[in-house]
């Protein structure tokens, strides 16, 4: 914890990088993700030593770069998983998940679904574009929200809801943002971070070069909040909700699901070498006599 | 008669006829009485249910150097179904598969509650044959089927005149079911007592003495334990500071799991089963940012999988302990059958090159003593080490003195990994280029510094970059580590016999045990030899090995593969010509195969001998213009 919000502001202010060397397009939605996680973390006055950042490949991933924070960056589909490793290996951590549709959704889709049944405390925040930017544009397994689809063939699929997909494999914080208004994100993002389990914040992060149709001005207009009186402890509910939204054409944002599960709290694992000095070996022999 | 040298060999239907049950018992029990048990070859099937499966189990009074042949001197068939329309009859299965391998007088035991089999060849050769209605007696006369293994152990003790008061076995049986009630304690000595008098009556009908046979428990000088190779390879691990451990269903690395789920808790460490493979190794690579000794063990087709992830943890500098115990490949090949098929994926997996260190176990002992090793060398050199074994190793067990486990454990001392008293003023950087190649290391939750690593390439403080000076500074860097290691921690190859002017016999992993009793029986021939057997596979420490291989006569490398990989990484780093002896059936090396390959390469000069046929075929192979 930082010695005050103040200091906790002024630490995540900091980029990480020089602003000039900011490879995203102007206008990139990432940019409001990025400007978002920075209030959210500065508002949990959290310290860039205690977090990290797991950066998927892609646009997005690069965001562990640009904020403060520990950061790692391996495999193509994979930051999930590292994630749940460092978890369950130092829970004082705040971990945090960075990666696009294409890494959670097609090629990350196998952790997707089974770190939302394993609920560990990491937060996902999806940056949702519906295409592949860094390879020119090719289209992602979220490709074609908003568009009807008449004629469907193997080569384009119709979208995945990654809302739904979490519903069911299990995850106990399901939320979506828009990374066009980032006040509203940071607060969405704090609550993720916060809540005790798996965390999955769909954000439409606006592709500006590649995704011609999902632009800011179309989610602008089709973006609702939840309605207050929603509750989020109902899995009834949330389908409910999920289902009046689309029947309306509207895409929600807010917090669709909330439902802590009771854990098994669990400690930082041992690292140092004073933590390894009373080893008893003979409760493994015993068996062996 | 042979007092405390035999080979026993017990077989039957797998699950169904508790061949194991039987072989863990008596294990434990020779073990018990001071005597050396050694147990490799532990033949199981690809199924759950109704394979053949078998447990040769050699006990002898010294520590056994070797697995022996294919020889058996005490059969044991369990199987007790047939079915007269099917010739050969089911309950003949062992003794069809391994009759032939009984040396002449040796002693058949076989289940005839369906009927006696015609065993007159094997009587002919001096083979003392006792049918041994089990399953009837435990059946019929005992009204529980389940103790027909007490009636078989007790048939067994008294052929090898073990135990005859069953001091040992009645421990075992208070163990095992005392907290179900004595009656059980005493239906199983009952059990017992019925096999003893089957046996002799047989005797009596043939006026035999004894056997030929015989075990006499031994002074116990030190308690002892016997475990399998992954049993061993596991508490190394959690004594060498492993606390978190991934892996994901397969043969027969699962053991290691199931291990280390058991006792990983009891130390606060966790132990994971992955949703597959790449799971397995991302989390275990998780776990490791943080600063925690992690691990994953699979076996080939597992491996195959990871493959990614090595070049993260090698580009990430990020330490993991990957642990292959080989099994027969390609593809699913022979998932319960032993090779040496996995050294080259080791070397070279992956895309693009990464620091890696390959290491070996040969023996259980080594399963043991080198994870410790294997965790340490992650830690100095952050990037993945591989500890292969195989098949052989994994389920094969030996006993050994508790004392071994407490000689051989090292301290756990973390090499490098920063406080927050180290990282007191800036200018801190992950990927600080070194002398060494090896970068200061913090981990995320200590003030002071933050970590950026990315599998990206990236400058000294992790930021992506192509920069062509910063790409190359870091890559050399990175496989410079590797030149501190044949500097400061690569051992070289371990030599038996004197390898001057004499034939080299090469090897790696399990086959360490055949060769070293095909050096001693070859030595007894009037063969002079000399074993050079490897650890430290890579990278290879070719200044050291080099001018050792240059002292014998000719090289034969002897490896469980078909192209020779440990030979071709010697003839490419080394310069040095090979020769080989390779077998690929799914067997182990038995120490024949060796002695019959060294003779075969000897006599007609060939490059290349490819045994596991019962005679050792000879192949010719061309050898390449300027080779």
């Amino acid at each position: 914890m930082a010695t005050t919000p103040a200091a906790a502001a002024k630490v995540w202010e900091q980029n990480a990088t020089p602003r000039h060397r900011i490879q995203w397009c102007p206008g990139c939605g990432d940019f409001g993700v990025l400007a978002a996680l920075k209030m959210a973390l500065a508002r949990l006055e959290l310290m860039p030593h205690e977090v990290l950042l797991v950066g998927g490949i892609g646009c997005s991933g690069q965001i562990r770069n640009y904020l403060n924070g520990n950061g790692f960056h391996g495999a193509h589909g994979a930051p999930l998983a590292y994630a749940t490793g460092a978890k369950m290996a130092n829970p004082e951590l705040t971990v945090i998940t960075l990666a696009g549709d294409g890494d959670t959704l097609a090629i990350g889709m196998e952790n997707f679904v089974h770190v939302s049944r394993r609920d560990p405390h990491v937060t996902l925040i999806i940056m949702n574009n519906g295409v592949y930017g860094l390879t020119k544009g090719q289209n992602s397994p979220t490709a074609g929200l908003g568009q009807t689809m008449e004629v469907h063939t193997e080569e384009t699929p119709p979208f995945v809801d990654p809302l739904r997909l979490a519903l069911v494999s299990g995850a106990s914080f399901v939320a979506q943002s828009f990374s066009g208004d980032p006040k509203h994100c940071a607060e969405i993002y704090a609550e993720a971070i916060t809540h005790n389990g798996f965390a999955v914040v769909n954000d439409f992060s606006p592709c500006v070069t590649y995704n011609k149709f999902n632009t800011y001005e179309w989610y602008k207009e089709h973006v609702e909040d939840i309605p207050e009186g929603h509750d989020p402890s109902s899995r009834d509910a949330a389908w409910a909700l999920l289902d009046d939204f689309d029947r309306r054409g509207r895409l929600p944002v807010g917090v669709v699901y909330r439902a802590p599960r009771k854990k098994k709290p669990h400690g930082r694992l041992p690292i140092w070498d004073e933590e390894f000095t009373d080893v008893d070996p003979t409760p493994m022999l015993r068996p062996f006599r | 008669m042979v007092v405390n040298n035999l080979k026993l060999l017990v077989g039957g239907v797998q699950l169904r006829d508790g061949v194991t049950t039987i072989t863990d018992i008596l294990g434990k029990m020779f073990v018990r009485a001071g005597l050396h048990v050694l147990a490799m070859e532990k033949g199981y099937a690809s199924t759950i249910y109704g394979a053949h499966q078998y447990d040769p189990v050699v006990v002898s009074e010294t520590p056994p150097l070797s697995y022996g042949d294919d020889r058996t001197d005490i059969l044991v068939a369990l199987e007790f179904d047939t079915n007269p329309d099917v010739q050969p009859q089911p309950n003949r299965d062992t003794i069809l598969r391994h009759g032939k391998n009984l040396t002449d007088g040796g002693v058949l035991l076989y289940d005839s509650t369906t009927g006696v089999v015609d065993t007159s060849d094997l009587e002919a050769r001096g083979v003392k044959v006792f049918p041994l209605p089990a399953r009837q007696i435990a059946l019929r006369e005992l009204k529980r089927e389940v103790v027909k293994n007490t009636v078989v152990t007790g048939a067994l003790l008294r052929l090898i005149e073990f135990d005859m008061d069953y001091a040992l076995f009645g421990r075992y049986l208070e163990e095992r079911f005392a907290k179900r009630g004595r009656e059980i304690v005493e239906l199983n000595l009952e059990a017992a007592r019925r096999g003893r008098a089957v046996i002799e009556e047989v005797m009596k009908a043939h006026g035999w003495a004894d056997v030929g046979y015989r075990l006499e428990p031994r002074p116990v000088e030190t308690p002892m334990v016997l475990l399998n190779g992954n049993e061993a390879l596991s508490m190394g691990a959690i004594l060498a500071g492993c606390r978190f451990y991934a892996g994901y269903p397969i043969t027969p690395a699962s053991s290691i799991l199931e291990f280390m789920e058991a006792h990983l808790p009891r130390y606060n460490g966790r132990a994971l089963q992955g949703q597959n493979e790449r799971e397995s190794i991302r989390a275990a690579i998780g776990a490791s940012i943080t600063g925690v000794r992690s691990a994953i063990g699979s076996s080939g087709p597992g491996i195959s999988l990871k493959v990614e992830e090595f070049g993260v943890a090698g580009v990430t500098e990020t330490p993991i302990v990957i642990i292959d115990t080989q099994r027969a490949g390609p593809s699913t090949g022979m998932p319960t059958k032993p090779e040496q098929g996995d050294l080259a994926m080791a070397v070279y997996a992956g895309h693009g090159e990464i620091p890696r260190i390959v290491l070996a176990a040969g023996t259980v002992e080594e399963c043991y003593t080198m994870a410790f090793e294997a965790f340490d060398l992650a830690d100095k050199y952050q990037c993945p080490v591989f500890l292969l074994t195989d098949l052989t190793l994994a389920d094969g067990r030996k006993n050994l003195p508790e004392a071994f486990f407490a000689q051989h454990r090292r301290p756990v001392v973390r090499h490098g990994l920063l406080r927050e008293a180290d990282l007191k003023g800036d200018g801190y950087r992950r990927y600080a280029v070194t002398e060494s190649g090896i970068s200061p290391r913090n981990v995320p939750g200590v003030p002071g510094a933050i970590f950026k690593m990315s599998g990206s390439e990236h400058d000294e403080m992790g930021m992506v970059t192509t920069d062509p000076p910063k790409r190359k500074a870091m890559h050399e860097k990175r496989m410079r580590k590797m030149q501190t290691y044949l500097k400061e921690d690569v051992k070289p190859p371990q030599v038996t016999g004197s390898p001057d002017g004499v034939p080299l016999l090469v090897g790696w992993g399990s086959t360490k045990l055949p060769l070293l009793d095909a050096h001693r029986r070859l030595r007894e021939d009037g063969l002079e030899t000399a074993v050079v057997y490897f650890t430290h596979l890579w990278p290879l420490p070719v200044h050291l090995v080099r001018p050792l291989l240059q002292r014998g006569s000719t090289v034969i490398v002897v490896e469980g593969n078909y192209t020779g990989q440990l030979a071709d990484l010697i003839q490419q780093e080394c310069l040095i010509e090979t020769r080989r002896i390779l077998k690929y059936n799914g067997r182990p090396f038995y120490t024949s195969d060796i002695t019959g390959g060294v003779r075969q390469l000897l006599a007609n000069g060939t490059r290349v001998v490819r045994v596991g046929d019962r005679a050792p075929t000879v192949v010719l192979e061309t050898v390449p213009e300027g080779d």
